[in-house]
């Protein structure tokens, strides 16, 4: 059961005990699940935080580049400046906001030319910021502490005995520090036990119980996640790579017009800037409501707007080999019709390959994530299994398709083998959703008259596919995906495909 | 509101299910009326300089800070200070004419914040024309950042909003239309100058233009949009930079941008305090009700509001939650059965639901 954010949770744990009760009194007894009890079963609790906020400071346009490129790829919010972009009282009033926690400033090492001029203000400047705000924490990228100015600035050199001043690796001329300054900057971030932090934790741990790799995409209203996790090799653990970024939250902070227009390129209806503005704002401020009808549609358009995002980020992740499974998570997904899910995986994450699909329907990944003992949270995990994750089907996206003479001309066929079994026509550029209930296992066998890619080129591909509440989705359409520039078009494109996922929509 | 399935048929369908459960109000969002102490945050930019200090009771109208009107980076050259030993976030002080030789307007003694020291020379935050801040109701000064803001503390109680553009500011109230009213520019009345006014629902750019013509200190209004506010902001930054700047004038958006009526609950804490001095801050977005004697209203327990959906601002009273439920796009939503007026109850998702406590 979920309820929107101010529900105190002792009031949903009495409401499930009673459903519980009413259901299966002698289970719930025997449970211990009754009202007065309830309240004190061991509860695994995690919650999802605001971003907090980056100052990045650089000496040039180039160092704000490179060092913005960084802290993209982390849980912070940025704030950017220079002093080719800012004068010296912007820049000391964006690194004294209030809301600024810490402050990342860089510059070439050796200096450009285009820097040298700035590095002794920027020394100064960040010097002086230290002085006034003895709590924030500050990251140098460059050889600012050793300017005489940070000396007269901060009242002290800088000798490495503050642990809130930290030297990171410097900034290249050409490309920039990366996972080390990452690293550094995810470190930085209060301990609060984030929830898309506690899941790739959790994603870890089921990777290894259930001996496969794993991918995770959580789009949630503060930020998003993507992760890939292997499971252990021989004497090895379990290992992962994950991106959690403030740049994939399911809205951004000001809802501008690059905002709207990107959730307006995945919608279908007529609503002008302005009345998508309004509607924007108002699900940023709640979220959680609104989310039947037009509001459904809305909130999987902004998901796919922040997916695109994430999978700009992440392209790292995204070049990897398709995972056995691709785990949704986070509010946009929680209450979507499942094919409409699925559908918004394949149209943003496009990778040619064969995944199962599923939805971590229960948001439980989070939570089992703050058992510290990995031992514990695998048994945890062991045990929930069946019904940690609902199936959502199989998405095959097979990238390389020979076009047809004619848009519906046939270009290949789909035979399913195995708990159902049946022949489909494949026309390129479309989406096919086959019925694959939850529970069956199927070959799905793809010929083709010329070669394709799933995973690797061939003309005849044989994957074992599960079902799932959406089925199996085989995706022909272009990898990446080419939508028409006219608006009237694209929305017209999206909305033949929407129909697969919104039977009855009339848009 | 439309519902498929047996969500739709709802009231239809009561007769033939078990009677209805009234517990679980606890799980729809709670939305506090009133708020009291309010600690209101004022902000202070480099170059601004607080005049008040923690601890120090404050009075309405009482200047709190100084602020530059044209704030700018001043560079001056050699020491700074009596003996030389300045440091980042002193003021300073320059002689007539030092820093505004370029503006032809030598008798101006510019001043402001020194930020740092670089090449021998400091940087400072500073103008020539400062302004003051008022504090728009009575309190204690309970912090002051240089730098930062000063955050003053009121035990009056306040009305939350969801943002508040522009202000601060403070007047009489005045309920100018009804909740779901819209005051169009045309209705804007001179008579309201120097009175924040309640403005229902909605109010479009012209209105909000016209109102601070006419003189009037703030607006109170359910929804406005992302354009108003935009033209709105817009207006502000053009009319703060002109030489003779603006009077105070702020707006309280109570809901968000589409619009619905004010809720019931809150509305009545506005009849209640009609002619009362109130006060817009931005930071919390908040109405100051700053008149203890007026006796504000609590709202009716059981009583709840949609908030977003087809039925955006209805109220009913609450009768028991309903399940898992079907709704349009084939979602699926845990429901709650509200009562609207006499009629049979209907099916609400329990995140289109607000209480008032």
């Amino acid at each position: 059961m979920s309820a929107p954010a101010g529900a105190h949770p002792d009031a949903l744990a009495a409401l499930l005990a009673r459903r519980l009760g009413a259901i299966d009194p002698a289970l719930a007894a025997d449970l211990d699940i009754i009202e007065p009890a309830v309240a004190d079963l061991p509860r695994l609790e995690t919650v999802s935080t605001p971003p907090p906020t980056l100052a990045v400071l650089g000496a040039s346009r180039r160092a704000i580049g490179l060092l913005e490129a960084v802290a993209a790829r982390t849980p912070w919010r940025v704030r950017a400046a220079s002093p080719e972009s800012h004068d010296p009282r912007e820049m000391t009033e964006l690194a004294l906001r209030p809301e600024v926690a810490a402050v990342l400033v860089g510059a070439g090492d050796p200096p450009g030319p285009d820097e040298r001029g700035w590095l002794d203000d920027l020394a100064g400047l960040v010097g002086a910021v230290t002085r006034r705000r003895p709590e924030l924490k500050v990251v140098l990228a460059g050889p600012i502490a050793s300017r005489n100015a940070w000396a007269e600035g901060a009242g002290r050199p800088f000798d490495g005995t503050q642990p809130r001043i930290i030297e990171g690796p410097p900034l290249g001329l050409r490309s920039g520090p990366d996972e080390p300054l990452r690293e550094i900057l995810e470190n930085l971030l209060p301990d609060s036990g984030d929830a898309r932090q506690t899941a790739v934790r959790a994603l870890l741990s089921l990777a290894d119980t259930l001996d496969r790799r794993l991918e995770l995409i959580d789009i949630g209203l503060t930020g998003g996640l993507r992760a890939m996790a292997t499971p252990g090799v021989a004497d090895q653990g379990p290992a992962a790579v994950a991106v959690r970024t403030a740049n994939a939250a399911l809205l951004p902070l000001e809802i501008d017009d690059a905002a709207v227009d990107a959730v307006l390129a995945w919608t279908t209806g007529s609503l002008d800037r302005h009345r998508m503005g309004d509607r924007l704002l108002d699900l940023r401020a709640q979220p959680w409501a609104d989310a039947s009808g037009d509001g459904a549609r809305l909130r999987l358009a902004a998901a796919r707007a922040a997916m695109t995002r994430l999978a700009q980020q992440t392209q790292d992740i995204g070049g990897m080999a398709s995972p056995d499974v691709t785990i949704v998570s986070g509010g946009a997904f929680a209450v979507a019709p499942p094919r409409a899910v699925a559908l918004a995986v394949a149209d943003t994450i496009r990778r040619p390959g064969a995944t199962q699909l599923a939805v971590d329907h229960a948001r439980l990944l989070g939570p089992i994530g703050t058992i510290d003992d990995p031992d514990e949270r695998r048994g945890l995990l062991a045990d929930l299994a069946d019904d940690l994750l609902a199936p959502l089907g199989s998405l095959l996206v097979v990238g390389n398709v020979p076009a047809g003479r004619r848009n519906t001309a046939r270009v290949g066929r789909l035979t399913l083998d195995g708990d159902r079994h049946g022949r489909h026509d494949l026309s390129a550029g479309d989406v096919a959703f086959v019925d694959l209930p939850p529970g069956d296992q199927a070959l799905a066998t793809l010929e083709f008259r010329d070669s394709v890619r799933v995973g690797h080129r061939a003309r005849r591909v044989a994957v074992p596919v599960s079902g799932g509440i959406a089925g199996l989705a085989v995706d022909l359409r272009d990898v990446p995906l080419r939508l028409p520039d006219r608006r009237d078009r694209r929305r017209a494109a999206l909305a033949a495909i929407g129909e697969l996922a919104w039977p009855g929509d009339e848009r | 509101m439309s519902v498929q399935g047996d969500a739709g048929s709802a009231g239809a369908a009561t007769a033939a299910r078990p009677p209805i459960d009234r517990a679980g109000l606890a799980v729809i969002a709670r939305r506090p009326v009133l708020v009291s102490p309010v600690d209101a945050f004022f902000r202070l930019h480099p170059g601004d300089r607080p005049l008040v200090q923690a601890g120090e009771a404050v009075g309405r109208g009482q200047p709190i800070l100084e602020h530059h009107r044209d704030p700018r980076t001043i560079v001056v050259a050699g020491p700074v200070g009596e003996d030389g030993t300045a440091v980042p976030g002193d003021r300073w002080q320059g002689s007539p004419g030092e820093a505004s030789k370029a503006d032809g307007e030598g008798e101006v003694k510019p001043g402001g914040e020194l930020l740092f020291r670089s090449g021998n020379r400091w940087r400072v935050a500073g103008g020539d024309r400062p302004d003051t801040l008022e504090v728009p109701f009575g309190g204690v000064v309970h912090d002051v950042q240089p730098g930062t803001g000063v955050t003053i503390r009121t035990t009056s109680s306040a009305v939350l909003g969801r943002s508040a553009l522009a202000g601060p500011t403070w007047g009489r109230l005045h309920v100018a239309t009804g909740p779901d009213g819209e005051l169009r520019a045309q209705h804007v009345d001179v008579g309201a100058a120097g009175a924040i006014i309640v403005a229902g629902a909605r109010m479009d750019a012209e209105a909000l233009t016209r109102a601070r013509a006419v003189g009037i200190r703030g607006v109170i209004v359910s929804a406005l949009g992302i354009k108003e506010q935009r033209d709105f902001l817009a207006s502000e930054r053009r009319g703060r930079a002109a030489v003779h700047g603006l009077p105070p004038f702020g707006i309280l958006v109570l809901d968000g941008a589409a619009r619905r009526p004010i809720a019931s609950s809150v509305m009545a804490v506005f009849e209640a305090a009609e002619g009362s001095m109130v006060a817009i801050v931005g930071d919390p977005p908040a109405l100051v009700i700053d008149d203890p004697s007026v006796s504000l209203p609590k709202p009716a327990p059981g009583l709840v509001r949609v908030r977003s959906g087809p039925l955006a601002g209805a109220e009913g009273t609450f009768a028991g939650l309903a399940g898992p439920r079907r709704f349009p796009a084939g979602v699926t939503l845990e429901a709650a059965f509200v009562r609207f007026g006499g009629r049979p109850p209907v099916a609400i998702p329990i995140g289109d639901l607000e209480r008032f406590t």
